[in-house]
């Protein structure tokens, strides 16, 4: 008994070092304000991005329209467009000299949005419109052989690829909220003098901490990106296996 | 009564079907027989108004089904009922498989009501599902997953969702392919006790025999239309067409 206890306390300062080997030199409240300006930035661009592109895949999925083939191929172009360029154009865009100038939106977490926006839509709305198309063609069938108008059998294709439509928005919360290029361009990685992020997020919280060697620090911060993206997977995935969506 | 006048249909350039009429008056059951691949179920699509066939009329109770405007022919669509050779269940509860004929005829403020009070747990099953499911004997399926029952479990169900709505016809396509002779018995019943109730029934099968059991009437698919339509009797025991007494004598034999 008495061993075990001596060993607890020989731990004990190995333990206490741990802070020290990972060294977090950060104000109070840093980290976490990092952490809401990763997330408030990414939840809103994907809202965004779902509100836009799910509705440009049901209708890509359901309606035959002119110039189809053409959004098409900007979707598909969009899934591989450089983030570097998207950031560039979104801080040309804003600047004093771009159409959405007199918004003042320069090095601004709505510039930030804005970015994000552009780059999670090709994939949230390309993963959508996948789902829809693969729906069997039989639910649809049976949707109208049992009296179902047009609306009612898009409703119901809709609903069978519920699963692949949570896979889109996913997607396009995970690009935008592990994404460092635009980010960095558009928000310009600012932290005010108090100490709190202003368009510090944790993807240039982790660049800026590398480049400047403290390795172990910007291991920690990976490793809360990480849990935060999994944690989303983890509520998405649960929301989708309770009774209520199979409704 | 249901009545295709001339039909043809063709899903590229050669016709499945050519010329083909067939009547169906309400209380009688009319079975489609033909071997894999004739049109069988193309025919059924052709009567349940979910194709336009190339050419011909398709008449319900008196009105041609493909001059009409798109409300009037949904609600000329809406009395006719039909299930698929695969089951084609929705990825949800039985029961909401079962329902969702009478829920979309419903109007839509009362569509989202049920939807938020469903998604709330409460729910209150309409009586024509548990009169359906009993029919088909999965009273006990309600809650099940669709996605989790057996083929013939999934079958027994496509047929009771199509009987919730009570359609004044009703279309089954091989509908006991998946089902062991007790369940096949089931579902023969219950198309009688449909016909009884003056329903028009069709019934595509590959089983000779089923055919024998419950048709009033008989239509023998043969190439690109019927060799022959007629009462069961006549057709199986006095075939006028020499191809139609090759192909029962052939299939009679299984
Ligand atoms: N959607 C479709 N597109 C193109 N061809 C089709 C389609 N549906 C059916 N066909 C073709 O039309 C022909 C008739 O098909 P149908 O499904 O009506 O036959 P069936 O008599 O029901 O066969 P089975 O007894 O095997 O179910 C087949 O040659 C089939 O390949
Ligand atoms: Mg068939």
């Amino acid at each position: 008994m008495s061993v075990l206890l001596d060993a607890a306390v020989q731990a004990g300062p190995a333990v206490r070092s741990v802070p020290a080997l990972v060294d977090f030199p950060f104000a109070e409240g840093y980290v976490t304000s990092v952490i809401a300006v990763s997330l408030y930035v990414s939840v809103a661009a994907v809202a965004l991005s779902t509100l836009f592109g799910v509705p440009v895949a049901i209708a890509m999925g359901f309606a035959d329209f002119l110039g189809k083939r053409f959004v098409k191929s900007v979707i598909n172009t969009g899934m591989g467009f450089p983030s570097v360029v998207v950031g560039l154009l979104v801080l040309f865009a804003v600047s004093n000299r771009g159409p959405l100038g007199p918004l003042d939106l320069v090095f601004t977490r709505e510039a930030m949005i804005v970015s994000q926006f552009v780059l999670a839509t090709p994939p949230v709305t390309a993963i959508s419109l996948a789902a829809i198309t693969g729906v069997d063609d039989a639910v649809g069938d049976a949707a109208r052989a049992l009296g179902g108008t047009r609306v009612d059998t898009a409703l119901v294709v809709i609903k069978e690829a519920r699963y692949g439509i949570a896979t889109a928005v996913l997607a396009g919360f995970g690009r935008a909220i592990s994404e460092v290029g635009s980010v960095l361009i558009v928000g310009g990685n600012i932290v005010g003098s108090d100490g709190v992020s202003k368009t510090r997020t944790l993807t240039t919280a982790i660049q800026l901490e590398a480049r400047q060697g403290r390795y172990g620090t910007a291991m920690a911060l990976g490793a809360v990106l990480v849990t935060l993206v999994l944690l989303v997977n983890a509520v998405v995935v649960r929301l989708g296996d309770t009774g209520a969506v199979n409704r | 009564m249901i009545r295709l006048d001339g039909v043809s249909h063709a899903y590229g350039d050669d016709p499945v079907v050519e010329d083909v009429s067939l009547s169906v008056e309400p209380g009688e059951v009319v079975a489609v027989i033909g071997p894999s691949g004739v049109g069988k179920t193309t025919l059924l699509r052709l009567l349940a108004l979910s194709v336009r066939p190339t050419a011909g009329t398709v008449t319900l109770d008196g009105r041609d089904a493909w001059a009409l405007d798109d409300d009037e022919r949904l609600a000329v669509r809406r009395r006719v009922g039909m299930v698929f050779q695969d089951a084609s269940l929705f990825d949800a509860t039985v029961e909401r498989n079962v329902e969702y004929g009478l829920r979309i005829r419903r109007p839509w403020a009362e569509r989202v009501r049920d939807q938020v009070r469903s998604v709330l747990g409460d729910d209150t099953i309409p009586e024509a599902v548990e009169e359906a499911l009993d029919v088909v004997g999965l009273a006990d399926a309600l809650d099940q997953d669709a996605r989790s029952l057996s083929g013939g479990e999934a079958q027994r169900v496509s047929f009771a969702r199509a009987l919730a709505y009570d359609p004044a016809y009703l279309l089954l396509d091989e509908p006991t392919s998946d089902l062991d002779p007790r369940n096949t018995g089931l579902i023969e019943a219950a198309v009688r006790e449909a016909r009884d109730r003056g329903i028009g029934v069709v019934v595509a099968t590959h089983d000779m025999h089923q055919a024998e059991r419950v048709a009033d009437r008989v239509g023998v698919l043969l190439g690109d239309g019927f060799t022959e339509v007629g009462p069961a009797e006549t057709v199986f025991e006095t075939p006028a067409d020499e191809r139609t007494r090759e192909f029962i004598s052939g299939e009679l034999v299984y």
